[in-house]
């Protein structure tokens, strides 16, 4: 098949087209820096999709939960790793992500023969003040980008996170509580869910901070902790 | 004349012509660098951790600003005497490996095998302590869980690596032996028992102590109330550990 590019091309699309079905069935989380620190929040059945890797640094994922315990695992034996021959302030989210995640995805993407990795998923890193803060969007391939604005959402529908991270932009000012925030991020969360993109995009009258039947997962990585570990649970019903 | 038994190039007949000097000698001609004193006791709030800031190297002064009280996670208190180069990489060590447990398993290891991670770290360093020039002789208190059921527990060590478990205090280092007798005193006749003290009675108890052990042993010292220089204190309680800075011993000290 290597001897032929055009049947590789096509296995590879073919990979890619059986990934994004394979994970359609996933909920998107999320990650805002914020004067706080970084949020990251997710919605699930009993299944946790937030995760802490480092003193700094926290996992938000969707997909196979095989998949997202092995790329857990990577990132954690890697930044301890790290944090142990050099120190915890050389542990970065740019390291971690170009060295140690990213080509880790991509070779298991390119390897046409073996299971692929059905995973999305946002890193985050909080820094001392919320300009140094740090989030990625890692993609099953091995692509990745930094957000910018300080938002990321990653769904299983490509084409809407985009819109539902403008949406929070707009929505979300610089001086809303966390219990604000949460409550507009788990407002586009079900608009992604319910595919109901274009309607579902609106200020909800009285805050949202729970879905029936589903547990609200939100973590703090807190810029003002006290001591090496920044990642605090948040529990949605005291916000 | 030569050993006729030896055969040419024989290593074992030219030992005894050219000694290797003796890795204990020479551990004694290096002075190790030593911390020492360090001591901890149950009080009403939990367990109580401090510790002199000074480290030694023979009857050098090595430094008045050393920390021996060392946080390794948010249950867990190690105090190190014994060479700082080996206790201070165990302590790295055990954070690191708790820290690595907790998020890979996303449990927290659990109080015995805490216990039992610093006994391989003792048993381990055997040939340094046997050389005489690494021997480290820790204290540990840890506890399972914050809240209500939390039950801070004491544990001493040998330079070996055999763990026990202390009923009200423990201390290690040189200037060990002159608080383990005042607490010993208070255990049996002090009203109150050291367990019985509020937060602030027993912040300025452990001063006295590291103050008092100060004036008979050479290698403890940095305490000194009227510079605000104040023992480094932790507190493991049923929210977790807590250091008392220089500030909160003053305000305890003024108002004794």
């Amino acid at each position: 098949m290597h001897e032929e590019p055009y049947r590789w091309l096509e296995a590879i699309q073919n990979r890619r087209e059986y990934i994004v079905d394979q994970i359609k069935e996933g909920t998107p989380v999320f990650a805002l820096s914020r004067p706080e620190g970084v949020l990251l929040l997710g919605v699930g059945s009993g299944q946790s999709k937030i995760f802490e890797i480092f003193d700094r640094h926290g996992l938000a994922a969707l997909g196979n939960p095989v998949d997202i315990e092995k790329l857990r695992q990577t990132a954690i034996e890697a930044a301890h790793t790290e944090g142990f021959n050099r120190s915890s302030d050389d542990v970065t989210l740019r390291r971690l992500v170009s060295f140690a995640l990213s080509p880790a995805l991509k070779n298991s993407f390119e390897q046409i023969f073996s299971p692929p990795n059905m995973i999305e998923a946002i890193l985050a890193e909080v820094g001392p003040t919320r300009s140094k803060d740090a989030i990625v969007r890692l993609r099953f391939d091995g692509n990745h980008e930094y957000s910018a604005s300080g938002i990321a959402v990653a769904s299983p529908v490509w084409g809407t996170e985009s819109i539902a991270a403008e949406w929070l932009r707009e929505v979300i000012n610089k001086d809303d509580k966390l219990g604000s925030v949460i409550s507009l991020c788990l407002t586009a969360w079900k608009a992604l869910n319910e595919d109901n993109i274009n309607d579902g995009l609106k200020v909800p009258k009285k805050k949202v901070l729970n879905i029936p039947g589903k547990t609200v997962e939100a973590v703090l990585l807190d810029r003002k902790a006290k001591g090496n570990v920044h990642y605090r649970s948040l529990d949605t019903s005291d916000l | 004349m030569s050993d006729p038994r030896a055969m040419n190039g024989d290593f074992l007949s030219l030992l005894p012509k050219h000694p290797f000097p003796h890795l204990e000698q020479l551990g004694k001609q290096m002075s190790p660098l030593e911390a020492t004193t360090v001591f901890a006791f149950h009080c009403k709030e939990g367990v109580l951790f401090a510790g002199d800031h000074r480290a030694t190297s023979g009857n050098v002064i090595f430094s008045d600003c050393t920390e021996k009280i060392l946080e390794l996670d948010e249950l867990s208190i190690m105090a190190i005497a014994g060479s700082p180069a080996i206790a201070l990489e165990m302590a790295r060590t055990l954070r690191t490996a708790f820290e690595f447990y907790r998020r890979s398993q996303l449990q927290a290891m659990s109080l015995s095998a805490k216990v039992r991670a610093l006994s391989r770290l003792l048993r381990d360093n055997l040939p340094m302590t046997l050389q005489g020039v690494g021997a480290v002789a820790p204290l540990f208190a840890g506890q399972d869980s914050k809240g209500d059921k939390a039950a801070p527990t004491i544990y001493f060590y040998d330079p070996l690596g055999a763990n026990f478990e202390a009923a009200n205090y423990a201390a290690s280092g040189s200037g060990s032996g002159h608080i383990k007798s005042v607490l010993s005193y208070l255990e049996k006749w002090g009203h109150p028992r050291p367990a019985d003290m509020d937060l602030p009675v027993s912040v300025n108890l452990a001063n006295r102590l590291l103050i008092t052990a100060a004036e008979f042993d050479a290698a403890t010292g940095g305490v000194k109330p009227e510079t605000k220089s104040f023992a480094t204190i932790k507190l493991l309680s049923k929210s977790g550990v807590r250091s008392l800075d220089a500030n909160e011993q003053m305000k305890y000290w003024k108002a004794n």
